[in-house]
C-alpha cells in the first residue's frame, strides 16, 4: 500500500475539514490560489507539496521528480511550532533551523491560514445538541479549564515557597540574580588577570633577547 | 520498484491451477482471420464488436461504478490514483488529458491543481460513464477548466503536441487496439510531456497471485451481483485483467510507439502497476 499517499490523504482531509469550519479562511486561501508550497520535514521520509485552490491538495514529491514549487521549506518538527510567530522566520533562517527558498510570502500566508483558524466549536456542537446544551457544555468546559489553571498556578506558588522558605533547597530569585552578577564580575576579573599574565609573559621572552644584543 | 521478468507467453498461457478458475486462453497468432479477432475477457470476438461489448459493460455498471470500486479495492484505488497524480508532475497552467476518465476521480484533482490557466479534458468512449462523471464533478463544484469529450482512445480528436500530461487509469485493457491507442496518445502529447498508465497487472508473488485469482473469479462476480445486480460485467472485469499485458510487455509496447525513459511501479504487490513514459 502506498504509505506516503495514505499520510498525504489524511493530512489533506484534516486541513480541508478544518478550513470548511471557518468561513473566513476562504479569503486567506484565495491569496494562495494557484500557488504551490513544498515542505520537507526532516523527521518524515517524504516531501509534501501543498497545492492551493479553493481547497488544499496535498501531493507527495516523488524522489525522481524535480522539486518545482513557488516556495520550499525544509525544517524539523520542533521548528514547525516556532513558525506560528511569523516575525521569527528571519531568526530561524539565520540559525539554520529553517531553509526557505522562493516566495516567503507563501509560507507566511500558509502559516497564517493554519494558525488563524477561528472555529466556533460551540456553534458546531449546537447543531447536534441544541443551543442550550452546547452553551452549558462549553461554559462548564471553560470554567473547568480556568479553575484547573488557577489551581496549577497556586500549586506552583506553594511548592516554590516551600522549597525556598521552608525546606531551603532552592534560592530566591533575587539571590540567583546577585549570584550571577558576582560570577560575571569574577569572570571579568579573571579575564583581566589572564590578559596581564600574557602581557608579562611576552615581555619576559623579549627582555633576554635584548640583553643578548 | 521491482521489474517483473516473466515472459509474455508465460503470462498469457498460465493455467490457473487453483480451484475452478478458468484457464487463460492463448492469444491469436496474428495470421489470416485471427487478425480480425481480439479478446473480450476470455472470449474471442470480432475486433469490430469489442468496443460495443465493452460499452455495454460500462453502460451497465456506470451508476454503481464508484461504490463498486470502493468495495472491490477496499478503498485502495484512491491511493493508487493519488500515486498516479504524485507521479504526474502536474503544475498550474498545464493541459491534462484524463483518458477513459470514467467518473472523474483523477480529473477532479487535476482541475484543482492546474488552476484557471490550465485545462483538463475528461475523455471517455462511453457516454454513460461520461454523464455520471460530469454530474458528479459539477455537484462537487469542479467547473471552469474542465471539459468533457466522448472520444475513442485509438483516434484522439486533439491536435498534435497538445497535452502536458495524459493519464489513463483502468482503461487501457478495454481498448481494442492498444498499440494504436498508445500511438495516438504519443501524438497528442507535447515534447517533454508524460503518459501515465494505471492498470491492473501481474502480482509479483505466487501466493498473492493465487489469493487474487480466488478473489476475482469467485468473490468479485458475487459482489457485482449483490451491489450492481450484474455478475457478468464483473466476470468480464476479472477476465480482462488476466488478458491484459504484464508489466514488462506493456513497457515494451510503450517504447515501441516512441515513449522514452519508460518505467513502471508495482503497487500492492503488482496487482496494479503504474507505467510512465516521456515524449522527447
Amino acid at each position: 500500500m502506498p504509505a506516503a499517499q495514505l499520510v498525504s490523504s489524511g493530512i489533506e482531509r484534516i486541513i480541508n475539514q478544518l478550513l470548511k469550519l471557518d468561513a473566513s479562511s476562504v479569503l486567506l486561501l484565495q491569496k494562495l490560489s494557484n500557488k504551490q508550497l513544498s515542505v520537507d520535514i526532516h523527521e518524515l521520509p517524504w516531501i509534501f507539496k501543498f497545492s492551493f485552490s479553493d481547497q488544499v491538495d496535498v501531493l507527495t514529491v516523488m524522489p525522481d521528480e524535480e522539486l518545482l514549487s513557488d516556495c520550499h521549506l525544509a525544517l524539523s518538527l520542533s521548528t514547525l511550532q516556532k513558525l506560528k510567530d511569523t516575525s521569527q522566520i528571519t531568526r530561524l533562517i539565520q540559525n539554520g533551523e529553517l531553509v526557505l527558498e522562493g516566495d516567503v510570502a507563501i509560507a507566511q500566508q500558509f502559516s497564517q491560514l493554519i494558525t488563524e483558524l477561528d472555529i466556533d466549536w460551540e456553534e458546531l456542537l449546537s447543531k447536534y445538541t441544541g443551543d442550550l446544551l452546547a452553551h452549558n457544555t462549553f461554559r462548564l468546559g471553560k470554567k473547568l479549564i480556568h479553575s484547573a489553571k488557577a489551581k496549577a498556578n497556586r500549586l506552583a506558588t506553594t511548592l516554590g515557597d516551600a522549597a525556598i522558605e521552608e525546606k531551603r533547597i532552592a534560592a530566591p530569585a533575587i539571590l540567583v540574580v546577585d549570584f550571577c552578577d558576582q560570577v560575571n564580575e569574577l569572570r571579568s576579573a579573571t579575564d583581566r588577570l589572564s590578559a596581564k599574565i600574557s602581557r608579562l609573559e611576552s615581555q619576559s621572552t623579549l627582555s633576554p633577547n635584548k640583553q643578548s644584543n | 520498484m521491482s521489474n517483473s521478468q516473466v515472459p509474455q507467453s508465460e503470462h498469457k498461457t498460465k493455467d490457473a491451477d487453483s480451484s475452478n478458475i478458468p484457464p487463460i486462453p492463448q492469444e491469436p497468432t496474428g495470421t489470416g482471420e485471427d487478425d480480425s479477432q481480439t479478446h473480450f475477457g476470455f472470449k474471442q470476438v470480432d475486433k469490430t464488436k469489442k468496443a460495443s461489448m465493452v460499452a455495454d459493460v460500462f453502460h451497465s455498471v456506470a451508476a454503481k461504478y464508484d461504490i463498486m470500486n470502493d468495495m472491490m479495492s477496499m478503498g485502495i484505488h484512491r491511493l493508487w490514483k493519488r500515486f498516479t497524480i504524485d507521479c504526474s508532475g502536474v503544475r498550474a497552467g498545464h493541459k491534462v488529458l484524463d483518458l477513459a476518465g470514467g467518473t472523474g476521480d483523477l480529473a477532479a484533482k487535476f482541475s484543482k491543481i492546474v488552476g484557471e490557466k490550465g485545462q483538463v479534458v475528461l475523455a471517455d468512449i462511453n457516454n454513460a460513464m461520461l454523464k455520471v462523471g460530469r454530474d458528479k464533478l459539477r455537484n462537487k463544484g469542479v467547473v471552469g477548466n474542465l471539459e468533457y469529450v466522448q472520444a475513442n482512445a485509438e483516434m484522439l480528436p486533439f491536435p498534435d503536441n497538445y497535452f502536458d500530461v495524459i493519464t489513463i487509469a483502468f482503461g487501457l485493457r478495454n481498448v481494442t487496439d492498444k498499440d494504436k491507442a498508445l500511438a495516438s496518445m504519443y501524438r497528442v502529447l507535447k515534447p517533454g510531456g508524460r503518459l501515465l498508465v494505471l492498470e491492473f497487472s501481474k502480482p509479483q508473488s505466487e501466493m498473492l497471485s493465487k489469493a487474487y485469482d480466488l478473489y476475482s473469479f469467485h468473490l468479485l462476480p458475487k459482489m457485482g451481483k449483490l451491489v450492481a445486480n450484474d455478475s457478468e460485467s464483473y466476470q468480464y472485469l476479472a477476465e480482462s485483467i488476466r488478458m491484459h499485458p504484464d508489466q514488462e510487455t506493456l513497457k515494451a509496447m510503450m517504447e515501441s510507439v516512441g515513449f522514452e525513459q519508460t518505467t513502471f511501479h508495482n503497487l500492492t504487490g503488482g496487482i496494479v502497476a503504474l507505467h510512465r513514459g516521456f515524449k522527447f
